[in-house]
């Protein structure tokens, strides 16, 4: 369904992505992990359409995205739970969520959307008319989530949704990310939280200073040394 | 024979002085009365407002304060002309700095904010007038005053005056240029924030060059005062002055003391073409116009376009080559250096510092580690004064830092590097260097700083790059840049904000030998980084931050073999799923 | 100082109450841009002078129904302020050199008005300038009922819209941040031509109730800017009734100021509120 073949993106004056190729396929969990400054936030925002892409292509069931506007990603069935939320802070709950479904043929199921939503975030139906901002850690990083399920995507992009929240949290809310998958979305989800992340995935990547260094199954990246080696320094090996 | 700046505009100003002599109709000593008056008035707006970027509106205030003072003390008190013309300086820069005094303080919008209030002060100061004995409504008439019988004729008189006002303004705004407050106040205009952080008093500076401006403006109200003869509110606190001001400056660059003298010369030359009958609102009009096109098409001015570097090369040259400096120096015998106890800091809900307590060895090299959103970034921060803490001291060398403006907190000998590199973008790789060495805790003068700047330029690989911009570097060098930024400074502390991030291999080796050359020096490093080779290799002790606490301290190898850091690195893993 | 009479004191109230609403209105255009577009459009004022000359001549020489220019006043309006953010979006220019353009725009558009309608004063003589109500021994006049109804509704409308409507959430969406909003399909740059667009219209109203109540005169421009901006300010930028209440807060105060002192003082009303405001929120 996705294709990120050997792109090319730039950070500022530097090159962040070198010849980086993915593929995610309808309903798959991928996973991309690697060290700060690797790029994997980077590589999903040129999938959203935040970050142009100089070299390579990309492409959503073989139509390439490359000269796409920006907004209009969203159509093509790409949602973004961005790193750090950002959330519409001046927004309330609802209104971020509604935000979520501007796209017109999101904006039409919104009723139902939201449902959706509410059922499986209980605590947004709580307090709908509250500035998104005032929410706790954990609240806003459901609140991404749901913005980015109205959109009724068909692959919804996770930059380290862990961030910043307490590990029991960060349980809960993976367990939604199962469940999300469970209903045909594809994720793609890149994450500091390793071992959790390997855990929910069928498959992984991992980005070392803009490279794709290693692809395959969780249990066989676990086994290699890479992993460790390139979160921990030697000392973990030891 | 070499004639330096100060020296041309000497021989300009003799040479102009000659002109009455000359004989000419009055026409042309009035209208060069006429030039040297607004070059007066664009070039003391350029010192505030061209140098640090504090755009006024209200230039016309000071003038028309100015004028009134004359005015009013040698229409209403006889005081004699000449002896008006300080009180006028005096009472402009008093006025100015007073309004000064509350915006410069305000964080946001400091710009804009401060472009619309001076826009506002001059009719809330025309109102004034208007409606006190000062003016009244049927403005003030100065014909009775005697004028100083300079020279044989008027025009003659008021051509000297003006001439005097001019070269005056010229020797200042250029003096202020070339001293430290001038790049104090460019460093202000690129990155007000990171000028502080480097040492730069930012509002003591920014006062300052307001007063001086507005001082000199009044001056020049005061002399056209008298040139005028019959003074009215609606003449004085037009909306002309400011326009007209603002478009020299920004027509002849604003980056230059010289820009705004060119600028008015240009404008007057054009405004004098208009002036005659029917055309004066169209002059108006072509003001305007004017201003938006040198906006869109050439912002950085005429001298800005025509000559970039010319300075910057022509100093370069003039400079000695570069002698080595002094090491750091090593001040108290304290074997703590730093200390932080229970600091905290939150930002909107989210706790980024939480209690968190660790000591600085004087001599060591701290690395500073931890994921993502652990707190960092934002401990160095408040070390070096960027943000307050909440809770908690931070006391450096024995002395408690709490509540010190961040440029004290950079003499007293600290220094940080940016994540993202933030040069000043308008000065050369070489200014930049040399200005924390002149305001950091170095406290260089100029000609030291530059030779300590070039000397760390050498030490960091960017020796060939001094006088080219930082836009005309790559990342690396930037990087390196903010290196040599805080090693000139001469601190006994540095902070190292993740300087390996995005670098290949390669330079990443090169920036650990430099890194360890500095320690060796004298000086102590605390280093944020993710880059964990790197940290191995050059951290003495490492400490771990995770969610804004501090979970581990002790030997790099040892720290990051214990479980509670693993976890906290990779996290813990489910149950139930077994991992090879 | 004579303590005035009751009704001197409820006339100064009402006066002061319909003053405020006149900056409400000229602040809600400028308050929109620099909210939600970040940009301080000096020129708004000169815009809005130049709607009141129109109507004037609309009006006065065209013999239409003053309230009827609108129907011509406000699409041209509107369609100068798409075209002028579009020709600017094109440069892409800081924040605060946008001030310095509008700053000549303004100084363009004043000429302007003076070649065409030289700097004599102009009243526009209408219908509804001899009419007015009378609530026991207060007067109402009518241009000054017109005024407060627009401003209270055109404020309360643009609240609503922003509040309500899809695009209203749009705008404060992608005015806090573009690039994400436009991940979620939001057009930035469409909006912000409406955006532009309905300011100018604004502007043009403005204009339509300056000519009904003030004489006019190209100098008179500058007059306004403090007060207002004043206003924005301590409305808060991008709130639609900000500018309205704050406005009548400082038409009160100078109202109450004139009342009770000279009748003069009044433009050191705003600037002391502000300067206040400023060190209060520091």
């Amino acid at each position: 369904m996705l294709e990120v073949d050997r792109i090319q993106v730039a950070y500022g004056a530097a090159t962040a992505l070198w010849d980086v190729s993915i593929r995610i396929a309808a309903g798959e969990l991928v996973c991309v992990v690697g060290p700060n400054g690797a790029g994997k936030t980077t590589l999903i925002n040129a999938i959203a359409g935040l970050n142009p892409i100089a070299a390579g292509t990309l492409a959503m069931d073989g139509r390439n995205l490359n000269r796409l506007p920006h907004n209009q990603f969203c159509d093509q069935g790409i949602a973004i739970v961005p790193e750090g939320r950002r959330l519409f802070t001046g927004l309330t709950v609802r209104e971020n969520l509604e935000l979520g479904s501007y796209r017109r043929s999101a904006r039409t199921q919104r009723r139902q959307s939201l449902d959706r939503v509410y059922s499986i975030f209980p605590v947004l139906r709580e307090r709908p008319d509250a500035p998104a901002g005032t929410l706790s850690g954990g609240q806003q990083q459901m609140l991404a989530i749901g913005r980015a399920l109205m959109a009724q995507p068909r692959l919804l992009l996770l930059d380290e949704p862990s961030l910043g929240l307490a590990p029991s949290v960060v349980l809960e809310m993976f367990k939604v990310v199962r469940e999300i998958n469970g209903g045909g979305v594809a994720v793609l989800l890149v994450e500091q939280n390793v071992a959790m992340a390997l855990e929910l995935a069928a498959r992984a990547y991992v980005l070392e200073e803009g490279r794709i260094v290693a692809e395959g199954a969780p249990s066989e990246l676990l086994a290699q040394p890479h992993i460790r080696r390139a979160y921990l320094g030697d000392a973990a090996d030891s | 024979m070499r004639i330096s700046v100060p020296g041309w505009i000497g021989v300009a100003g003799l040479a102009f002085a000659a002109v009455p002599f000359l004989e000419l109709p009055a026409f042309y000593e009035t209208f060069m009365y006429l030039v040297f008056h607004w070059i007066v008035l664009a070039t003391s707006w350029n010192i505030l407002s061209g140098y640090s970027g504090y755009f006024s509106f209200g230039h016309g205030a000071f003038f028309g304060a100015g004028i009134y003072t004359t005015a009013t003390l040698a229409g209403s008190y006889g005081v004699p002309f000449l002896w008006t013309l300080p009180a006028a300086a005096l009472v402009s820069a008093l006025f100015g700095m007073g309004i000064g005094a509350v915006v410069f303080r305000v964080g946001q919008l400091r710009g804009e904010l401060f472009a619309l209030i001076t826009l506002a002060v001059t009719f809330v100061l025309a109102t004034i007038v208007l409606n006190t004995r000062i003016d009244g409504g049927q403005g003030v008439n100065l014909g009775g005053v005697a004028l100083p019988a300079i020279l044989s004729s008027p025009s003659s008189t008021f051509y000297v005056l003006a001439l005097a006002m001019m070269l005056a303004t010229l020797w200042i705004a250029y003096g202020i240029y070339r001293s430290k407050l001038g790049t104090g106040l460019f460093a202000i205009h690129d990155d007000e924030d990171v000028a502080e952080v480097m040492g730069v008093p930012t509002f003591r500076y920014k006062l300052l060059a307001f007063g001086v401006s507005c001082g000199l403006a009044g001056v020049a109200g005061g002399i056209h005062a008298l040139f005028v003869s019959y003074v009215t509110v609606g003449e004085t606190f037009s909306i002309l002055v400011p326009i007209t001001v603002v478009l020299m400056s920004v027509l002849g660059g604003t980056r230059h003391w010289l820009g705004p003298a060119v600028g008015a010369t240009v404008i007057t030359g054009l405004l004098y073409a208009f002036t005659a009958g029917d055309y004066a609102v169209a002059g108006r009009a072509a003001l305007g116009f004017i201003l938006i096109v040198v906006i869109l098409f050439l912002p950085e001015g005429l001298l800005g376009r025509f000559i970039p570097r010319l300075q910057g090369r022509r100093r370069s040259a003039a400079m000695p080559a570069a002698a080595p400096a002094a090491p750091a120096p090593r001040r108290g015998v304290t074997a703590t250096l730093l200390e932080v106890h229970g600091v905290s800091k939150a930002f909107s809900g989210v706790q980024a510092l939480d209690g968190v307590t660790l000591q600085v060895r004087r001599g060591e090299i701290l690395g500073l580690v931890g994921p993502n959103g652990s707190g960092k970034s934002t401990l160095i921060n408040v070390v070096s004064g960027h943000y307050r803490s909440n809770d908690g001291r931070v006391v450096f060398e024995g002395r408690d830092l709490g509540g010190l403006a961040a440029h004290r907190i950079a003499r007293s000998g600290i220094a940080r590097t940016y994540q993202i590199p933030r040069p000043f973008a308008h000065l050369s790789v070489l200014q930049n260097v040399a200005l924390p060495a002149m305001f950091g805790h170095a406290a260089l003068d100029r000609a030291a700083a530059e030779r300590e700047a070039r000397h760390w330029l050498e030490f960091t690989g960017l020796a060939a790059k001094a006088d080219a911009l930082p836009e005309d570097l790559n990342l690396h060098q930037r990087k390196f840049l903010e290196l040599a930024r805080a090693l000139a400074s001469h601190s006994n502390l540095l902070l190292l904000d993740e300087v390996l991030s995005g670098l290949t291999p390669a330079e990443i080796d090169h920036a650990i030998r430099t890194v360890r050359a500095i320690r060796d020096r004298g000086a102590t490093i605390v280093f944020v980084e993710h880059v964990m080779r790197a940290v191995m290799e050059l951290a003495d002790r490492i400490v771990v931050l995770n969610y804004g606490r501090v979970i581990a301290e002790g030997g790099p190898k040892e720290v990051m073999g214990r479980p509670e850091v693993v976890t906290a690195y990779l996290g813990k893993p489910q149950t139930g799923k077994p991992h090879a | 100082m004579t303590l005035p009479s009751l009704t001197l004191l409820g006339q100064s109230l009402l006066s002061g109450i319909f003053i405020g609403a006149l900056y409400g209105l000229l602040g809600l255009g400028l308050s929109l841009s620099w909210g939600l577009l970040r940009q301080i459009n000096l020129a708004h004022f000169a815009l809005a002078f130049l709607g009141a000359y129109l109507t004037y001549q609309l009006a006065s020489v065209g013999g239409m129904d003053p309230l009827l220019t609108l129907a011509i006043v406000a699409p041209c309006f509107f369609a100068f302020g798409v075209l002028m953010h579009w020709l600017l979006a094109r440069f892409s220019i800081s924040p605060f050199n946008s001030l310095l353009v509008s700053f000549g725009l303004t100084v363009i558009v004043e000429s302007m008005i003076q070649w065409i309608w030289t700097a004599d004063y102009r009243r526009l003589e209408s219908a509804y300038g001899g009419m007015k109500f009378k609530i026991g021994t207060l007067y109402l006049p009518v241009p000054e009922m017109i005024t407060l109804a627009t401003a209270v509704a055109l404020s309360l409308l643009t609240w609503a819209a922003l509040r309500y409507t899809d695009l209203g959430k749009a705008m404060r969406a992608a005015s806090e941040d573009a690039p994400i909003a436009a991940a979620f399909g939001v057009n930035e740059r469409v909006l912000s031509l409406i955006l532009s667009g309905y300011a100018a219209a604004l502007a043009g109203v403005a204009g339509l109730c300056l000519a009904l109540s003030f004489t006019l005169a190209p100098s008179q421009i500058y007059v306004w800017i403090g007060v207002v901006f004043a206003a924005v300010m301590i409305g808060g930028l991008g709130n639609p009734i900000g500018p309205l209440v704050a406005g009548v807060v400082i038409g009160v105060s100078e109202a109450l100021t004139m009342a009770l002192t000279a009748p003069t003082w009044a433009p050191l009303v705003s600037f002391s509120l502000l300067i206040a405001v400023l060190l209060v929120r520091r």
